[in-house]
């Protein structure tokens, strides 16, 4: 059913959306505070690599060569302990002293800075930590590379872009439950809704929503649900009590009217008398039919005609069977597949399916007509077409109100109500009624949903 | 035929009354539901009309007592409730025949005839005859002076039921109940049409015709029209 794969594909709209949307905003906050840190803990190790630089800087101005040497020397002896890491090129590119040996290939960002890896050798262990380094023009064209042990950095991010990482998957999970649970409530509520409405809409008046006592906004659209529920149970009562009682008093009125119409028609001595009588007589029974009609009709539409399941079939062959009398020789042609049956109303079915045949051979004068009954999946098709003037597209709709006769029927007997029954029976039913065109002629198809047996 | 008739609505019941003593009937008036009960209690009548809802006493209600005391006098009711489920209840509380208002005197009256007739009928049997025409129900045979008459199997259940009202008038709405338990009214001449086809069928070559048409009414099957 659409509605069913609907409340699916909103479920896994709504779960995918939330999944999204918390897995974005995680990367947003973990991403800024990764960021952030980063950029702190880079400028704290920059700025102390930048203050033994300038420490270096003014010592080699300050002291002779040899002296800046040894005092490199010293500093570079046990780089692992302090964590730095130097080389002293002389003016001619020549190494003085220091721990790595890397500058002539180094490419420098501005202000000096590099990144390198260096091999470090603990015990048995090859391990390559990240140095930072500074590299300075100490002036007299000797260069200065103080660098400083920055592989825990490297770890950090790693650790933390781990942390995040798992951050975005479990929120993108914790987001599509979320997105389920919540979607699985709504379409529950919507469902039972939409299950409670289509009982009511077939007559069971008196159903209600459970409410879930939670009194959430679900809880307060199933409680205004229910008032409107008892407002249409009390206007629908009213209405069939009002029609009842008004079609039993009208039926008491007419049938008043018409035993003194026959009383005086019986003891009219004058033919004119006599004319006068039946034609009130006449008027009588139009309206009384007309009443009947309308209260058929509004039988259907209450939903509350008892159901029962309907041979079909055999319904359909009868009909037609009674009909063809009035038929030509070969004007009807039938076929009739056994056995279908559905829920419903007999008389009602019949008497639809008699103003569809008595339409056919009203309108049809004459030309052929063919009247089916087919299986087809799940629903009985029954289709009757004539080759009469059949119903322009936009008079169609107004075919099945009540009371509505088309142009060009005003010479033919008929109520107006012989559509609008057939619509009504078809609602009553759950089923599509079609008007369409058999080009020319009027083609009705019908079809109604059969019960699982038949 | 002695009727009672159990209707509240007094001028209604003046008019049918005054209708079915016209046509030779002798007719007693009740006006609520207790008196009329009274009246069906300690009078003998050929046939009661009943109102479905009355005063006091519910129609189906009264219909309902004198089954359980026994009466097997025929029952009809008369209803402004017309719904085809109405009828249903009426019939199963034990009422014989259902009419709604407004109802054709003809019709109410042919309808009380075929009722009170039917009590005095042998039963259900196998065979029925008028004149020279004979059917046999159970072997689904009918001859006309000897010779076999091929019917399909409505035109049979037609002529069945105006076989077992031979005599009498019957309605196209009590032919269309009877035989096709149709209620509603088709609006054309089909009836008719079936009735002719019947007629060429059973009546065709012979002198003396059986199916007579009775003007504004219906029809009868008799011998002597």
């Amino acid at each position: 059913m659409a509605s069913v794969t609907f409340a699916r594909s909103s479920i896994a709209r709504l779960a995918f959306l939330q999944g999204m949307l918390l897995a974005l905003a995680m990367v947003a906050v973990l991403g800024g505070v990764y960021f952030t840190t980063l950029r702190i803990i880079a400028a704290d190790g920059d700025q102390s690599i930048a203050l033994e630089a300038q420490g270096l800087a003014e010592e080699f101005r300050d002291r002779d060569l040899d002296a800046f040497v040894t005092s490199i020397v010293d500093r570079a002896e046990d780089p692992w302990v302090r964590g730095g890491v130097y080389e002293l090129r002389g003016p001619r590119g020549d190494f003085l002293a220091g721990n790595v040996v890397v500058l002539p290939d180094l490419v420098l960002l501005p202000g000096g800075w590099a990144e390198f890896d260096v091999a470090v050798t603990r015990g048995d262990a090859n391990a390559s930590r990240l140095i930072r380094s500074k590299v300075l023009e100490l002036g007299g064209g000797f260069r200065l590379l103080v660098g400083h042990d920055v592989q825990d950095r490297r770890a950090f991010r790693a650790v933390m872009l781990r942390s995040i990482a798992w951050a975005v998957v479990v929120a993108l999970l914790f987001g599509l439950f979320a997105g389920w649970w919540l979607g699985k409530r709504i379409s529950r509520a919507a469902h039972g809704i939409s299950d409670s409405a289509g009982r009511i809409a077939a007559g069971s008046l008196g159903e209600r929503l459970p409410l879930t006592g939670s009194g959430d906004e679900i809880d307060a659209l199933v409680g205004r649900f229910n008032e409107l529920l008892g407002r249409v149970e009390t206007l629908t009562t009213t209405m069939r009590a009002v029609l009842d009682s008004t079609a039993h008093d009208l039926r008491g009125h007419l049938n008043r009217i018409r035993g003194a119409a026959q009383d005086s028609r019986r003891a009219a001595t004058e033919p004119a008398q006599a004319a006068a009588a039946d034609a009130v007589i006449g008027e009588i029974d139009r309206l009384g039919d007309t009443l009947q009609g309308l209260l058929r009709i509004a039988l259907a539409e209450s939903g509350t005609a008892p159901l029962e399941d309907v041979d079909l079939s055999a319904v359909a062959t009868d009909l037609i069977e009674f009909y063809q009398p009035l038929a030509e020789a070969g004007q009807l042609s039938v076929t009739v597949e056994p056995a279908l049956t559905v829920r419903g109303h007999r008389q009602l079915l019949s008497q639809a399916l008699a103003n569809l045949l008595d339409n056919a051979l009203k309108y049809g004068r004459g030309t052929p007509i063919s009247a089916s009954l087919t299986r087809e999946a799940g629903f009985a098709r029954l289709e009757v077409t004539d080759r009469g003037p059949g119903i322009p597209v936009e008079h169609r709709e107004l075919a099945t109100q009540r009371f509505r006769r088309l142009p060009g029927s005003s010479g033919l007997p008929g109520s107006g109500l012989g559509l609008s029954l057939v619509a009504a029976v078809a609602r009553l039913h759950h089923a599509r009624l079609e008007l369409g065109d058999a080009a020319p002629g009027l083609k009705v198809v019908l079809e109604i949903p059969t019960v699982a047996s038949g | 035929m002695k009727i009672l008739l159990v209707e509240d609505d007094r001028r209604a019941s003046e008019y049918l009354a005054k209708g079915l003593r016209e046509l030779g009937h002798v007719v007693e008036q009740a006006f609520d539901g207790e008196s009329g009960l009274k009246a069906a209690e300690t009078a003998t009548y050929d046939v009661l009309v009943l109102d479905r809802m009355l005063p006091k006493l519910d129609g189906l209600e009264i219909v309902k007592r004198l089954r359980a005391a026994g009466s097997a006098v025929p029952m009809l009711i008369l209803s402004a409730l017309d719904e085809v489920d109405e009828r249903i209840q009426g019939l199963r509380a034990g009422g014989d025949d259902y009419l709604a208002k407004p109802y054709h005197l003809e019709e109410l009256a042919a309808r009380l005839d075929a009722l009170a007739r039917r009590q005095h009928e042998p039963g259900a049997v196998g065979k029925l005859k008028i004149a020279d025409l004979e059917l046999d129900a159970r072997a689904r045979r009918v001859t006309r002076a000897g010779r076999k008459i091929e019917l399909t199997a409505r035109e049979f259940q037609l002529l069945e039921f105006l076989m077992r009202h031979a005599g009498q008038v019957v309605t196209r709405t009590m032919i269309l109940e009877g035989v096709w338990d149709y209620h509603f009214d088709p609006k054309t001449n089909v009836i008719d049409v079936h009735i002719s086809r019947l007629r060429q069928a059973i009546d065709k070559g012979f002198e003396r015709h059986l199916l007579h048409t009775v003007r504004g009414a219906g029809y009868t099957l008799t011998e002597d029209p």
